[in-house]
C-alpha cells in the first residue's frame, strides 16, 4: 500500500493516485505504469495515448511549487513512465521484459546459433569485407542485396513473434507447465534471432553508410 | 566504455583471424552468439586426432572488443592443449587475463561457450562416425 503525497489516500500501489490523479510514482510493473493489462499484444493507438495522457499529468513541470514529496513523486513517476513506454512500444523489448517478469533470461543457456542464420551472418560479413576492400559497383549490389536478405529476414521473425505474443494472451500465463516452458524456450528462440539480424543489419547499415561517404 | 591495454592490443593485434579449410576433417568448428547483443564468434581448433591435442586455432568474431579481444587471447591459450583440459578453461581465466569490467562478462563467456562448441563439433565427426568409417588406429584417447 501507499499513500498519495498529495490528497493521502492509501491505496494499492501505482504511478499515479486513483482518487486525485496526481503522481505517487510507487514502483509498480511496466504495464501498470501505463494503465493496460498485461497482454503482449499491443496496440501501439492505444500506448500512444496512454502514454501522452499520462505524461501530460505527472509532468514535473506541473509541480514545480508543489512540495518536494510531491515533486519527488512526480519524478520518480516520469521516469518510470518513460521506460515504460520505451520498453513497451518496441516488440522485441517488451518481449526481453516479459521473459525478465517471469524470473528468464535471455542469455541463460542460450549461446547456440542455428545454423542458417549463422551461415547468414558469416556470408554477410564476408560480403562486407570484400566491399571495405573493393568498392567496386558489384560488392555495393552485393551488400545491398543482403541487407534486403536481412530486413525480410527481421519482418518474418517479427511476425514470428506476434505469434508468441498471440499465444501468451490466449491464456495467460497460466499454463501446464510442459507448454509454459516451450513457449518461454520458443520465445528465447525468436527474441535471439531479431538480436543477430539486427546487429547485422546496423553492420550493413554502417559499411553502406562509409562507402557511400568515400 | 575504457578497454584495458591488453584487450586493445588483442583488438588492435588480434591473433590467429581467419577460418580452416572447409574441408580439413581434423578441424572443429563451433558458432556461438550472445542474444544480448547480437554478437557472433567463430572458433575453429585443428585437432591431432591421435593425441587429442589443439594444433592450431583460427577464429573470426563480430562484436565488441572484448570479445575481439576474448576469443583472441582464446586461440593462444588453447594451442598445445589436450581438449578434455581445453573443455575445462572457464570464462574467468579470459577476464583476469583481459580485465573485462563486469558489463563485459558475457563476451567472455562467449569465448568459453566457442571452445567447448568447436571441442564439440570435432567429437562429433570423430567418435559418432567412428565405428564404420575410421580405419585409423582403433584406441586412442
Ligand atoms: S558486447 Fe556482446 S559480445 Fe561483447
Amino acid at each position: 500500500m501507499v499513500t498519495c503525497p498529495s490528497c493521502v489516500r492509501t491505496q494499492p500501489l501505482a504511478l499515479v493516485c486513483a482518487g486525485c490523479g496526481a503522481p505517487i510514482g510507487a514502483s509498480v510493473d511496466l504495464f501498470a505504469a501505463l494503465n493496460l493489462p498485461r497482454r503482449l499484444t499491443i496496440d501501439p493507438e492505444a500506448l500512444e495515448r496512454a502514454y501522452h495522457n499520462l505524461s501530460r499529468r505527472i509532468h514535473p513541470d506541473r509541480f514545480g511549487s508543489a512540495s518536494v514529496r510531491i515533486r519527488d513523486a512526480s519524478l520518480r513517476a516520469t521516469a518510470l513512465l518513460t521506460r515504460a513506454y520505451r520498453t513497451l512500444r518496441d516488440p522485441a523489448a517488451r518481449g526481453r521484459y516479459w521473459l525478465e517478469l517471469h524470473g528468464h533470461k535471455l542469455g541463460d543457456d542460450n549461446q547456440r546459433v542455428p545454423a542458417n542464420l549463422a551461415a547468414l551472418v558469416f556470408e554477410t560479413q564476408e560480403r562486407l569485407a570484400e566491399l571495405r576492400d573493393e568498392r567496386t559497383p558489384g560488392n555495393l549490389a552485393a551488400a545491398r542485396a543482403r541487407r534486403e536478405e536481412v530486413a525480410r529476414a527481421l519482418d518474418a521473425a517479427g511476425l514470428e513473434l506476434a505469434e508468441n505474443f498471440a499465444r501468451w494472451d490466449a491464456d495467460g500465463v497460466a499454463t501446464a507447465d510442459g507448454e509454459h516452458a516451450a513457449r518461454f524456450a520458443e520465445l528465447k528462440a525468436v527474441l535471439s534471432k531479431i538480436a543477430y539480424l539486427t546487429t547485422l543489419h546496423r553492420d550493413i547499415d554502417r559499411e553502406l553508410e562509409t562507402a557511400r561517404a568515400a | 566504455m575504457a578497454y584495458s591495454d591488453k584487450v586493445i592490443d588483442h583488438y588492435n593485434n588480434p591473433r590467429n583471424v581467419g577460418s580452416f579449410d572447409k574441408g580439413d576433417a581434423d578441424v572443429g568448428t563451433g558458432i556461438v552468439g550472445a542474444p544480448e547483443c547480437g554478437d557472433v564468434m567463430k572458433l575453429q581448433l585443428r585437432i591431432n586426432p591421435e593425441s587429442r591435442v589443439i594444433e592450431d586455432a583460427r577464429f573470426k568474431t563480430f562484436g565488441c572488443g572484448s570479445a575481439i579481444a576474448s576469443s583472441s587471447y582464446v586461440t593462444e591459450l588453447v594451442k598445445g592443449k589436450h581438449i578434455e583440459e581445453a573443455m575445462t578453461i572457464k570464462n574467468t581465466v579470459i577476464v583476469q587475463e583481459l580485465n573485462l569490467p563486469p558489463v563485459k562478462i558475457h563476451c567472455s563467456v562467449l569465448a568459453e561457450d566457442a571452445i567447448k562448441a568447436a571441442i564439440g563439433d570435432w567429437k562429433k565427426q570423430h567418435e559418432d562416425a567412428r565405428p564404420s568409417a575410421e580405419p585409423r588406429k582403433a584406441q586412442e584417447g
